[in-house]
């Protein structure tokens, strides 16, 4: 029998994480709580003080929740309060929540010892913010390949960003960024290896197009199945599955080591 | 004076220098190109490889420079070989009379060396053309009639080059009699790694650096923000210049995929053009121009850039084209030599176990 959770969403979270087209492709899972009903999950924006708003979810008898798009914030506070209560937090990111991506990461971690260079590349709308494309970038970057080493910012201005960093083999990895309206906003990895590598293309989470993941080597290339699910409604599917199994997801602690991350990019 | 039968549209060719270029690009260009070009003389300092390649083709061959310049049935000379001999070379050429001289990239070790280059072509009218080939690509050239001013607007450029081992290309081009030897380098010293990313960059990325010199005119405050090799051969460069961010990025590898794509990014525009492998006769390059959501693809076309070089060599040759301007030579040579000569002052000893 399939359980079906209560969620009710802010504004700006609809507006931010297409909650209602994501629940709307998970009817047997979730319904929007009635008016006066405390709701099982919350769905919250990931703006300045999301922490203290899921917190406050939390204290009100969520038992889960979701946070479209985070910002860099502490979240010891949250994950303490989460625990303590047995709530589920799922961040949903932009390009790190795709579901695609859990297959990339094997895919990447195959050949992590061997990897010669990294060289990805994140695309978003001209006239947009740098640093939040830096820091969604990351955050795709970081659950891929795990923590960089030696990251610095080598260029930063209108256009994009250029991040310079080191991989845990000591492979060479940079980090572009570029505001165009010219082409499909996105994110693309090159992992190369002296064999091939791995090539990963992670589209916008407006739609769900599915990301491409391909691995070369000597017998020739494999394009993993693709997944035609958006980022957001992956996060909710994810979310769902723990509420089931009672489990806590390890969301809010690879956000810790993201956010430890960008600090070091100043 | 040379003494072919111009009339009849065919053109006679010199090549100095018979080693995997010509063997593996030059003669299987000329070979598609019969109605244009046919091969009467073959130099190496290796008389037998000068034998062997010249009996392909039916030329006369030998060891001696002076002996092809002075050979009546050369019209043309192809200078292949190593790269400090290009300078002396292409000049005799010149002086030689020939009607047109091709010069493998770079035409020149140094900025002097391409005036000088660039003052006796003046003087003789003798136009040159260097083996830029990208620069000849049918699929870049039709890019370039259709990209309006992207040229000025470009805020990103990307040149990336990922290939196997030449000779994985040169075999399926030819059957070649002789490489040069491989070394195993030692990663740890700072020298190897700056050796390295020089030769990566005269090499590798010269390729494109015309290319990228297209959307970055003004190159007089180029800054070089990164430099690194990557293991067993390449590079990741990134720099400015002229307002712009250009990012170079190369692995030759044992993979058996290439891809070697070019990259110029506005506010409201993106090319990118697909070029095909060194070597194999693949056809040209395709581009594509996306400009508010709508593309407008370009080839592929039948012949890739080696063989447009050659096309408009004849054209040259003939007086049928205007001759390139030499100082757009020298621009993208100091451009090439100033990213080489920095990157390899910014690299340093790499991390123990580098991309192992």
């Amino acid at each position: 029998m399939n359980t079906s959770y209560t969620f009710a969403a802010t504004q700006e979270a609809d507006e931010n994480g297409a909650v209602g087209a994501a629940v709307a492709a998970l009817p047997l899972s979730f319904r929007p709580a009635a008016t006066g009903e405390n709701a099982q999950v919350a769905a919250i924006a990931g703006a300045a003080g999301w922490t203290s708003e899921a917190i406050r979810a939390v204290d009100a008898g969520a038992r889960g929740v979701v946070v479209i798009a985070p910002h860099a914030e502490d979240t010891s506070a949250l994950s303490r309060a989460a625990a303590s209560a047995g709530a589920a937090v799922v961040l949903d990111h932009r390009w790190a929540s795709n579901p695609g991506l859990v297959g990339a990461e094997d895919a990447v971690r195959s050949v992590a010892g061997r990897t010669a260079m990294l060289d990805t590349v994140a695309t978003s709308a001209a006239g947009g913010d740098p640093e939040q494309l830096l820091a969604e970038h990351l955050a795709a970057v970081v659950r891929l390949t795990g923590p960089l080493e030696s990251v610095h910012v080598l260029h930063r201005g209108p256009h994009g960003y250029t991040v310079s960093a080191r991989l845990a083999n000591a492979a060479p990895a940079t980090l572009q960024g570029v505001l165009s309206d010219g082409r499909a906003a996105g994110v693309d990895f090159r992992l190369y290896t002296n064999d091939g590598g791995v090539s990963i293309t992670v589209p916008e989470p407006s739609a769900a197009w599915p990301a491409e993941v391909r691995a070369t080597a000597g017998q020739g290339e494999v394009l993993l199945p693709t997944l035609y699910e958006t980022a957001h409604r992956g996060s909710w599917r994810r979310l769902k599955g723990h509420l089931d199994a009672g489990t806590l997801p390890a969301d809010l602690a690879g956000f810790a080591r993201l956010t430890a991350q960008l600090a070091q990019l100043g | 004076m040379t003494g072919n039968d111009t009339a009849a549209g065919i053109l006679g060719v010199g090549i100095i220098g018979a080693g995997p270029v010509t063997q593996a690009i030059h003669l299987p260009a000329l070979a598609r190109l019969g109605d244009l070009f046919a091969v009467r003389h073959i130099m190496d300092a290796d008389l037998a490889v000068a034998e062997s390649v010249a009996s392909r083709v039916g030329a006369t061959h030998g060891s001696n420079v002076a002996a092809l310049l002075a050979d009546p049935e050369v019209d043309v000379v192809a200078i292949c070989s190593p790269h400090q001999f290009h300078a002396e070379q292409v000049i005799a050429a010149c002086r030689a009379g020939k009607k047109a001289v091709l010069c493998e990239k770079p035409f020149a070790m140094d900025a002097a060396e391409a005036e000088q280059i660039s003052a006796v072509s003046k003087e003789t009218g003798v136009p040159i053309i260097v083996g830029a080939m990208h620069t000849f690509d049918p699929g870049w050239l039709a890019a370039e009639a259709n990209w309006g001013e992207l040229p000025e607007t470009a805020h990103t450029i990307r040149s990336s080059i990922v290939l196997p081992p030449n000779a994985r290309f040169e075999d399926f081009a030819t059957e070649v009699i002789t490489r040069p030897a491989t070394d195993s380098p030692d990663y740890t010293d700072p020298e190897v790694i700056r050796n390295a990313l020089q030769g990566g960059i005269m090499g590798l990325a010269i390729h494109d650096l015309p290319l990228v010199r297209r959307f970055v005119p003004d190159f007089q405050d180029l800054e070089i923000l990164q430099a690194h090799h990557v293991r067993p051969f390449g590079y990741v460069v990134s720099l400015r210049a002229g307002n712009r961010t250009v990012e170079l990025r190369a692995v030759m590898s044992s993979t058996w995929k290439p891809e070697w794509t070019f990259e110029a990014i506005s506010d409201d525009a993106d090319l990118r053009v697909d070029f095909t492998p060194s070597y194999v006769q693949a056809g040209s390059a395709v581009a594509r121009i996306t400009r508010g959501g709508a593309s407008s693809s370009h080839g592929p076309f039948g012949h890739n850039g080696y063989e447009g070089e050659w096309r408009e060599l004849a054209r040259l040759a003939r007086g049928t084209a205007e001759p390139l301007s030499t100082e757009n030579l020298i621009n993208d040579l100091v451009f090439a030599l100033a990213i080489a000569e920095a990157s390899a002052a910014a690299a340093t000893a790499e991390p123990a176990g580098a991309g192992a």
